[in-house]
């Protein structure tokens, strides 16, 4: 099997893979979002699996249960587990990222219990009072972890598993850097298929087929140049090459994202040094979803570059002639963060697309026109 | 003298198909057919009609221009693009000081603000919602039983317009039908749902930041009670093409010209 080709079929069968290692004996744990760290559940010989939707099935049986004008993510995912496609999961763990997903903990509690359920508080206001509290609600969450296995945390497995995990950062990182070239020898579908591949398996298994990923694109001749205008993406959950497909068929290059499944979940490394709770509790809170907010700093312009200075350093890095924001439909804070990003951008003389949409393929079509036009516009 | 070239655009929108055929100097020739259940067909008998208007086959046209929702299903090979991108270009030929295009489609309603030269700056469509497309009017004028066409003449003998407390279309379907029965004149009604419309459109325009001057194009710029509502909305005179419904379709074929000079 070829290393796209292993790819494919962890993209393809999700959840494969955590079944395989079920049936060997391990214990999965599945969570929402990027502000569970792995590491502590690996620690515990846990496998952590990143809780998915699926874009092209409708949700049915979850409507009989929700109201439909919740976000369509959460929707699919539940809608997934009541037929049974997570029924491998020995654990859930929610944490309050949003209040979608607070009370997805709740709903999901209640029809589909685990013998391990829990909700992690994850404050909203970055700062040191809030690194301290996170800190504590991590020490409640292992606890919580040792009654589940019976053993106690071992503090050197923690740290091994925070070395393992900045090793898959780094990789993810070193991808992300051959997307730099113009044209790249990566196009965003095959990293989105790249990353989301990677949620549903240990990490070791991550590195070794990222490593071989990064090996196979370094073989590839470089192409010559297309002209094509290269595109960072910004929004939430991208579990699906759809929408990226869609853009890249258009004609462009999608180069760099701020993504919930892209960039926001591995850019930045654990610190190795210290106390290690303190150090995930810092990382796991920087996390860049606008579900968290950073205290005011200065005037307005110098709030915008302190809250959005990092996308700034993105589009730059990467070359981006234009964004397009991609937001799942009823994502309040990514629309309500939407417009000041938008003027942030704009006074960078970065054109913006926003474009919500309602997490499923069928209605990708729908936005080839939108796409067309603005692509039409920046060349 | 060489001999004289034609160009086409076809615009395969939802609510009807549209081609223009272009030579050097302008518009000599067009067809506009209701889309239908089978888009293939439609783009195959306007193309057809359009050419026989003009005197001409197929092959002798230099170029073609596709656009239009449904242009990925055509059934001549052409160069695809963007509605926008050839209402852009349309309305900037026919009113070179058009700095602001309202596209009133079927299915969406779409504003783009153009440069001097007939580009695209900036530009957004309606959320998936049918109070600002087409689709509301028709939806209306079903329950009247108004043709479509008797939509604009109608709704400009109002004299007491209906004041809609929604802008959702479903609900407005229900609420046209409790001031009908409390007897509210169809006229009013039409002008009512201008407003709406109007309203609706005003408020993408400013998103944008209003630019004069503005061309309302599309299935919206036929219907003559609309173009004064959104100028009322707006507080400025609107543009409208002689024939909104072909603007596309126009700029699709003078794009398919620009490609060979």
């Amino acid at each position: 099997m070829t290393v796209m080709q292993a790819i494919d079929r962890l993209y393809n069968e999700r959840g494969v893979r955590a079944r395989e290692l079920r049936a060997d004996g391990h214990k999965i744990i599945g969570y929402f979002c990027c502000f569970v760290p792995d590491e502590i559940l690996a620690a515990f010989d846990l496998v952590p699996y990143r809780i998915q939707g699926s874009q092209s099935e409708p949700i049915d049986e979850a409507d009989a249960l929700l109201e439909p004008m919740a976000c369509p993510f959460a929707r699919s995912c539940f809608n997934l587990a009541l037929k049974d496609r997570y029924d491998f999961l020995d654990g859930f763990v929610a944490p309050h990222s949003c209040d979608t997903i607070e009370r997805m903990y709740h709903i999901w509690h209640s029809n589909k219990p685990t013998s391990f359920d829990h909700l992690i508080n994850v404050p909203h206001m970055l700062g040191p009072s809030s690194d301290a509290f996170f800190r504590n609600e991590l020490k409640y969450f292992i606890s919580r972890l040792e009654d589940f296995t019976g053993k106690k945390l071992d503090e050197s497995k923690l740290r091994d598993a925070i070395r393992l995990y900045n090793r898959r950062r780094a990789l993810l990182r070193e991808v992300y850097d051959l997307r730099r070239e113009n044209p790249p020898r990566v196009s965003g579908t095959e990293i989105t298929k790249l990353l989301v591949a990677g949620m549903g398996i240990p990490a070791a298994e991550h590195i070794g087929l990222v490593s071989a990923f990064i090996d196979e694109v370094k073989k590839r001749p470089r192409p010559a140049a297309d002209g094509l205008p290269r595109i960072f993406l910004w929004g939430n959950e991208i579990d699906d090459i759809a929408f990226v497909s869609l853009v890249e068929e258009c004609g462009a290059h999608v180069v760099m994202d701020d993504l919930c499944t892209g960039s926001r979940f591995f850019w930045q490394d654990v610190s190795e040094t210290g106390d290690p709770l303190e150090a995930l509790a810092r990382r796991y809170l920087c996390t860049h979803c606008p579900r968290s907010l950073k205290p005011q700093a200065g005037n307005r312009r110098e709030d915008l570059e302190n809250r959005f200075g990092y996308i700034r350093e993105f589009a730059d890095g990467w070359k981006a002639a234009g964004a397009i924001f991609y937001i799942v439909r009823y994502c309040d804070t990514c629309e309500l963060e939407g417009p000041d990003l938008k003027e942030y951008l704009t006074d960078l003389k970065l054109p913006v697309l926003m474009i919500e949409d309602d997490y499923s393929t069928s209605t990708i079509g729908q936005l080839r026109t939108r796409i067309q036009a603005f692509l039409e516009m920046i060349m | 003298m060489s001999d004289p070239k034609y160009y086409a655009g076809l615009d395969m929108g939802s609510v009807s198909i549209k081609a223009v055929i272009v030579d050097e100097r302008g518009m000599i020739a067009s067809g506009l057919i209701p889309s239908g259940g089978n888009y293939k067909t439609v783009a195959q008998k306007v193309m057809d009609n359009t050419l026989t208007q003009a005197g001409l086959s197929f092959d002798r046209l230099s170029g073609l221009v596709i656009t239009g929702l449904g242009a990925a299903g055509a059934p001549f090979a052409g160069r695809q693009v963007s509605d926008i991108s050839c209402q852009a270009r349309g309305c900037s030929l026919l009113f070179p000081s058009a700095r602001t295009i309202i596209d009133i489609g079927g299915q969406f309603t779409k504003v783009a603000k153009i440069t001097p030269e007939g580009r695209i700056a900036d530009f957004l469509m309606s959320e998936k919602c049918a109070t600002g497309s087409g689709r509301f009017l028709q939806v209306i004028a079903r329950i009247l039983s108004v043709p479509l066409d008797e939509i604009g003449p109608l709704s400009l003998q109002s004299e007491k317009p209906v004041e809609f407390s929604t802008n959702c279309a479903v609900f407005a379907e229900s609420e046209t039908i409790s001031r009908i029965s409390e007897g509210a004149k169809p006229a009013d009604i039409l002008a009512g749902v201008h407003r709406a419309m109007a309203a609706k459109v005003a408020m993408l325009v400013k998103r944008l930041k209003l630019t004069p001057d503005v061309v309302l194009t599309g299935g919206g710029g036929q219907d003559s009670g609309l173009a004064p509502a959104v100028g009322e909305a707006l507080k400025i005179n609107i543009l409208v093409p002689e024939f909104p419904r072909l603007s596309a379709a126009f700029g699709a074929a003078c794009l398919a010209r620009e490609d060979h000079s």
